[in-house]
């Protein structure tokens, strides 16, 4: 969990201290650039493959890891 | 029995320079230290207007026969992979044939297939080696999305870049196999993730009154621009490049530790981080090469490649080649070089 909170706080380039569930998107850069970062994060981290198109609609980092908990094994 | 090997690769990039400094200046957000940490690439090399796949693929081809003394009439195959052809009909490799002045006998086959299309080209190589179809084959690879590429689309603008490899490949009899085994793979359902929906007999090109639009993201693109959805595409990778390893591995009964290269279709730094992760690759075998040109598509393996078949001093090398991309489709191979 420290590394998925520090990698989004890198991606966001932000303190790991921001990176809180209601941490907001869409006024932090959230493009095409930050969508693929996360989905390579999650990977990482969970072992897990996003949706990518639904990852695009997340809105917080508490969506990003409901997302995450629905996602199915990689 | 016979086996094909790569004897040579030449590559040939056009001079224009597209540098992440100047995609900076563009697309605000996204400085040029974000670009080049993301995607491995500092310049990305871009043809001019009148410049195609087809006049690289010739230059690449000129220099592979001039760098190995190979006469013309010495090849008795073409294969030109390409998704940017210089006509609908007819294919680039009578184009090339002609420019290169090849003998009459000399077969042509035009394939198309963009990330893989190096892997899969080998496959027919070997294919009409194996079968005594051909003793000296001419595999060139070359594509130009720049000349697909929205200039305020930065999701792809960022990647790729223009470039062409001929590869010879030769006919050894009795030796060991030098090209093969090889593993195929592929999924239609990703074929919108990486698109240029128009210009092709479903969706003629349009006309000049169809103007490009700005996505969610702010990127701009029209039918006739590529389009990739890069977050899908990435988590198709991360999936289907270790598998695809994992069946060549098994096909060809060795295990990731026996290969002394390990060259995956070169997309961006961070795909290929995680993959080399993955695959648990020490930067010593795992293979880059795009940080001076970009994603070339089609040409990234044998770009990939070329430096080690110059160093001619060397003992044979083994190396794993995985490709993969549009379509979806995938495709690995096992080389010796």
């Amino acid at each position: 969990m420290d590394d998925f909170i520090s990698g989004l706080a890198e991606i966001f380039e932000v303190d790991d201290g921001d990176i809180t569930p209601d941490f907001d998107l869409e006024t932090h850069n959230w493009d095409s650039l930050a969508i693929v970062s996360v989905i390579a994060l999650v990977d990482s981290c969970c072992g897990k493959l996003l949706n990518g198109r639904a990852l695009a609609q997340c809105k917080t980092v508490s969506d990003i890891e409901a997302l995450a908990n629905q996602a199915e094994a990689a | 029995m016979a086996t094909g090997k790569i004897t040579a690769i030449a590559s040939q990039f056009p001079e224009g320079v597209l540098t992440s400094d100047a995609l900076a200046e563009l697309y605000p957000g996204w400085p040029a230290a974000k670009i080049i940490e993301k995607t491995g690439i500092r310049e990305r090399r871009i043809c001019a207007t009148n410049e195609t796949a087809l006049d690289l693929g010739e230059k690449a081809a000129l220099k592979l026969l001039a760098e190995t003394g190979t006469g013309a009439g010495e090849i008795d195959f073409v294969v030109f992979c390409t998704q940017t052809p210089d006509h609908a009909l007819p294919g680039n490799a009578a184009l090339l044939h002609r420019r290169l002045g090849l003998r009459p006998d000399c077969g042509v086959l035009d394939t198309g297939l963009g990330c893989s299309g190096f892997v899969y080209g080998l496959a027919v190589v070997e294919g009409l080696i194996a079968t005594a179809a051909a003793d000296c084959v001419l595999l060139v690879t070359g594509d130009t999305y720049s000349k697909f590429i929205h200039p305020m689309d930065r999701s792809v603008r960022t990647l790729f870049g223009d470039a062409a490899a001929a590869t010879l490949v030769r006919r050894f009899e009795n030796g060991d196999r030098a090209i093969g085994p090889f593993v195929f793979g592929a999924d239609g359902r990703g074929a919108e993730n990486i698109i240029v929906p128009a210009g092709g007999a479903r969706l003629p090109a349009p006309a000049n009154d169809v103007d490009p639009e700005p996505d969610e993201f702010g990127n701009v693109r029209g039918p006739a621009n590529l389009y990739m959805n890069g977050a899908e595409v990435m988590a198709f990778a991360l999936k289907t490049v270790p598998e695809a390893a994992a069946r060549l591995m098994a096909k060809s009964d060795r295990s990731i530790g026996d290969y002394d290269l390990v060259v995956l279709h070169q997309a961006s730094a961070l795909l290929l981080d995680k993959l080399q992760r993955k695959l648990g690759v020490g930067d010593n075998r795992f293979v880059r090469r795009m940080e001076s040109c970009g994603n070339t598509v089609s040409s990234t393996i044998p770009l990939a490649l070329e430096p080690y078949l110059q160093d001619a001093g060397s003992s044979p090398r083994r190396a794993l080649l995985v490709g993969f991309g549009v379509g979806y489709a995938w495709a690995a191979a096992e080389v010796v070089i």
